[in-house]
């Protein structure tokens, strides 16, 4: 009885364990190794060469990859932080909606039904400077009588996949913000009420930080979804043009199978791997503050 | 008997038997018994022909496993994974005259599996841009593609406009001839943002294959003799400095160098741009009120010249080939042929794409008889057909593309000079070619 | 105006205000995906006009005849694409379900060793972009054999959505309180029994939305499938998609009726269980 106590845990965590090992961390030192390596697919005898850090160091000095590094960090950060905004005001929409509740929670999880690769061809189209909704729209309403380029410009390509990621992906921070939001105690709120607080000092004192657990968890599970958005970009823009719009993963995918120089891109991968870790480290750290704040107000 | 020898022999024997011309004479020949696996191109204007796989099976005795269905791309992908896994186990396989350079000695000599007088019937041109060095790699299917000038005709007609343009520019405003003319036409006829002069494809291997076939056209070369990379020249930034102007003119709409292929064709069947050089994919779609608003309005020509006067003409085409490591090479070659026979070639190019037989060839301009359209677009092909050339055969030339592209885009969207953007783009290409041995 | 009239008025403005933006950020969140639907059913002459049909003149549903219409007359092979992806999903979702469940309960019920690095270890496995993870796994699976396989994509998105289960369901489990575990034993159930017969249904909420996610997931995923599956016999719907791009052109029509043969099945799970989605997930995400 006392061993299978103690046995028992890691029994029950066996098949994950299995499982992950054998989807994830076998192929990962795999692919550690190769990233010492000039390893071309169509060279695979290349494998066998140990270049040491050569494809580091060669990382390291190279200016374009670090401004994809920084542009993407750059997308992560706004992306995640507006997807926070927009899903607590959907939440808090929806969550007073006293009729249909039912439906606007289908719709509002609506996006995420999509593939990305169709959303990624919706956005292209739609922000198609020539015949994309959004600029005969735009013209039609006479706002404008130019065609605004909107996959051209730097900073506009960066809205448009901005538009594209948030649109998508804003359903899962509703929902678990819609989820907290329905789950927190009516008294707290109540009692700041009669305390004479108006309803922003009410929401920010109170509502918030019960919230904030399940923007974080929300916040988790995006950043380690992040990825995601690679589909999209690909589609829209591909990181051009003149590379305006490249992130790690259009990166990553260009050099490691249309070049077929794997062994650099799993460089590439190493070093944005270490980045979702550090996102991910962070929220957890986060998370695991809002959670103590709740547990001792509450 | 030679079928015994054939399926107990290595890779050396096949060859030598290959040589013996007597060997395959009765295609597609009788395999009872034989599986060939094949990875072949999806989608679905390239699916109707393996309909003919059956009768095949049913002719030989054969069975054919098809093993991958994908687009271009994804099995471009997959062939590397497989090449990098060493898991070739497969016998045929999709390819593409671009893509071919990049799998080198997968691939076995087909010459060796099939009679000379099957080989001859193929369009000489489509024979040589799959032959790598001195290999024939692939048996060209009736998927050939070069570029045309698509025009909308009413723009030619209209009296008001052909005076202007005189006075302007000089010369009579008729479909283009020189890629000098297009771009005088396409700045006249540019009002943006409702309407456009043309338009290109701006990113990866496209842009960088529209540049290759100006550069071309003006005279220059990509690599040189010795492989190395030439694109820098004096010819080269007159041909970018093409792309460049038209620009800065904005005759053509703002996001071109996001232009895929999907995004030329929508637009011209938007009837938002006036002159198109295109693929021959779209002549149907074009005229199709269905999809597109020009239909009936729409003109095809042969593409311009350049100031050398050669015409531009990077040219591409689907085939199949046949892995070294096939255990039955002669089955396999007998497949590859039955697809690109005479009636497969007819049943393709019956639905639009171009065949690679000079017979059939024949054979779809006289079809089109009593369909002027149609019979405008195959004359047009026909002789654009006449200046094809593919891409450089080097293996890197996917690799070249692009480090390449993001250097044209930066020129054409000012943020670097043409001369500095072709300097900076050679000199990653020449890495490149170091980096992979080729230099 | 009396002071009780104002009132009223603030409130009626308030409710119009909240139904107004109600209803916008709805209409923004289906716009794209009706645009999508409404795509599928018009010619493509309509759909990439300038100037824009906004109102659709014609209405057809060709695109969809001609999705079955089989390959070789503008068909792909659809219904093996949905049964394949519904294998995949409903298997890999259960299975993942399953092995979230153990791996749940060993982190809400016991102490043991390492537990809050193997909890962030399981974590980590998510952090890595699937780019990275394609072609070694490639390489393993076709050292195993099982490349173009059901097996294969199931195996690889349990480990995807692994992760994710347990968390949810871990956090699930610690909000069942122990003692009710704790007295159906004393009255003579055994572990076993008392785990399905109590804590079971009451983690029943939490793990309907673990599962909803899952499948999700595994539904439109693409980069795995499009490098583990190669013919119509493992090929995925979002795979699929593909079929309808040519080298050079791209039915789009085409594409946007498959995304709502894709779109049916998905909406209508979320539909049935997003009751269970909203409780489920609110315990899961506090206690955790």
């Amino acid at each position: 009885m006392k061993s299978w106590r103690l046995l028992a845990p890691y029994l029950l965590l066996l098949p994950a364990f299995i499982v992950l090992a054998a989807v994830v961390v076998v192929p990962l030192l795999l692919s550690l190794y190769s990233s010492f390596t000039p390893f071309r697919l169509t060279r695979p005898d290349s494998i066998w060469t140990f270049i040491g850090l050569r494809n580091y160091e060669r990382l390291f000095t190279d200016w374009e990859f670090w401004v994809a590094f920084g542009r993407t960090v750059l997308l992560l950060t706004v992306a995640l932080n507006l997807e926070m905004v927009l899903g607590l005001g959907l939440a808090v929409l929806v969550e007073k909606a006293t009729r249909g509740q039912r439906l606007l929670r289908t719709i509002m999880m609506f996006p995420m039904m999509f593939s990305p690769v169709l959303v990624g061809f919706q956005f292209k189209f739609m922000f198609n400077d020539n015949i994309g909704l959004i600029n005969n729209a735009l013209q039609g309403l006479g706002l404008t009588d130019r065609a605004i380029p909107w996959l051209i410009d730097g900073t506009l390509a960066f809205i448009a996949i901005l538009t594209a990621e948030i649109w998508s992906s804003t359903a899962v921070f509703a929902i678990f913000i819609l989820a907290g939001l329905m789950a927190m105690p009516k008294e707290p709120v109540e009692a700041a009420r009669v305390d004479g607080c108006t309803p922003w000092q009410t929401f920010r004192y109170v509502t918030w930080p019960y919230l904030m657990p399940f923007a974080f968890i929300a916040m988790t599970i995006r950043s380690l979804d992040i990825a995601r958005a690679y589909d999209i970009v690909k589609i829209m823009t591909d990181g051009g043009p003149a590379k305006r719009t490249e992130i790690l993963w259009t990166l990553i995918a260009r050099t490691g199978y249309s070049d077929a120089r794997m062994g650099l891109a799993n460089a590439m991968a190493y070093i944005a791997i270490l980045l979702s870790i550090v996102f991910t480290a962070m929220f957890f750290r986060q998370l695991a503050k809002a959670r103590a704040q709740i547990a001792a107000e509450w | 008997m030679n079928r015994l020898l054939f399926s107990a022999s290595a890779g050396a024997l096949a060859m030598a038997l290959g040589a013996a011309p007597a060997l395959a004479q009765e295609l597609p020949g009788s395999f009872d018994g034989v599986t060939i696996d094949a990875k072949l191109i999806g989608g679905q204007q390239y699916e109707a022909l393996y309909a003919r796989i059956a009768e095949w099976e049913e002719a030989t005795g054969a069975k054919v496993n098809v093993i991958s269905k994908k687009n271009h791309f994804e099995l471009d992908k997959e062939i590397k994974s497989d090449i990098a896994t060493g898991s070739i186990g497969w016998c045929v396989g999709s390819n593409h005259s671009s893509f071919a350079p990049q799998y080198p000695g997968i691939y076995t000599d087909l010459v060796a599996l099939l009679p000379q007088s099957e080989i001859d019937a193929f369009v000489p041109a489509n024979i040589s841009a799959s032959t790598l060095d001195g290999r024939l790699v692939m048996l060209p299917r009736a998927q050939f593609d070069v570029s045309a000038l698509y025009y909308q005709k009413s723009l030619y007609e209209d009296d008001e406009k052909k005076a202007e343009f005189k006075e302007k520019y000089g010369y009579d405003l008729v479909p283009p001839d020189t890629w000098q003319e297009v771009a005088d036409q396409a700045a006249f006829f540019a009002n943006p943002p409702d309407f456009y002069g043309t338009q290109y494809a701006g990113k990866e291997e496209a842009i960088n294959g529209r540049f290759y076939e100006m550069l071309v056209a003006e005279g220059g070369e990509y690599l040189d003799a010795d492989g190395r990379p030439a694109f820098n020249s004096e010819a080269g930034q007159r041909a970018l400095q093409w792309f460049v102007d038209l620009y800065e003119a904005k005759a053509v709409p703002a996001g071109t160098t996001n232009y895929l292929w999907d995004d030329l064709g929508q637009g011209f069947a938007s009837g938002t741009v006036a002159i198109n050089l295109d693929w021959p994919g779209w002549a149907g779609f074009f005229n199709d009120p269905q999809s597109s608003k020009v239909a009936g309005d729409v003109g095809v020509k042969v593409q311009p010249k350049g100031s050398s006067g050669k015409r531009t003409g990077w040219s591409g085409h689907h085939g199949f080939s046949v892995t070294e490591s096939c255990a039955d090479k002669e089955a396999a070659a007998s497949l590859v042929w039955w697809l690109t026979n005479e009636d497969s070639q007819k049943l393709e190019a019956a639905a639009g794409p171009l065949p690679t037989r000079t017979a059939v060839w024949e054979w779809v301009v006289a079809e089109a008889e009593g369909d002027a359209y149609r019979q405008e677009v195959l004359t047009a092909f026909q002789q654009a057909a006449e200046h094809a050339f593919p891409v450089p055969q080097t293996a890197s030339w996917i690799e070249i593309s692009n480090a390449v592209y993001p250097e044209l885009q930066a020129a054409i969207l000012g943020d670097k000079s043409a001369e500095q953007a072709l300097n900076d783009a050679a000199e990653k290409a020449t890495e490149i070619l170091e980096d992979a041995g080729e230099l | 105006m009396d002071r009780n009239a104002a009132h009223r008025m603030k409130r009626g403005l308030f409710k119009a205000t909240h139904l107004i933006l109600l209803f916008l950020a709805m209409a923004i969140i289906c716009l794209p995906g009706l645009w999508i639907v409404l795509s599928s059913l018009r010619p493509t002459v309509e759909i990439m006009a300038k100037p824009p049909v906004w109102i659709p003149r014609e209405i057809s549903l060709d695109a969809y005849v001609a999705m079955f219409s089989g390959v070789g007359q503008g068909g792909i092979p659809v219904i093996e694409y949905f049964r394949n992806s519904l294998v995949i999903s409903v298997t890999s979702t259960v299975i993942a379900l399953a092995v979230g469940m153990a791996g749940g309960y060993a982190f809400a019920r016991y102490r043991f060793a390492f537990k809050s690095s193997i909890f962030l270890g399981f974590m980590l496995t998510r952090t890595v972009p699937g780019i990275a993870l394609s072609l070694p796994l490639f390489f393993v699976y076709a050292r195993l054999g099982i490349i173009d396989t059901h097996f294969g994509l199931i195996l690889a998105y349990v480990a995807l959505n692994v992760p994710f289960t347990i968390w949810l369901i871990d956090g699930f489990f610690r909000q069942v309180p122990k003692d009710l575990a704790e007295a159906a034993q004393i009255d003579g159930c055994t572990r076993w029994q008392a785990f399905w017969q109590v804590e079971f249904p009451l983690a029943r909420p939490g793990i309907a939305s673990a599962g909803i996610f899952a499948f999700l997931i595994s539904w439109n995923e693409f980069a795995l499938a499009s490098q583990l599956t190669r013919s119509t016999s493992s090929k995925t719907l979002p795979v699929g998609l593909l079929d309808y791009t040519a080298e050079f052109t791209i039915d789009w029509r085409g594409m946007c009726a498959l995304a709502v043969v894709m779109i049916i099945p998905a909406l209508t799970l979320t539909f049935i269980v997003q009751k269970h989605l909203v409780s489920g997930l609110t315990s899961g995400a506090v206690k955790g």
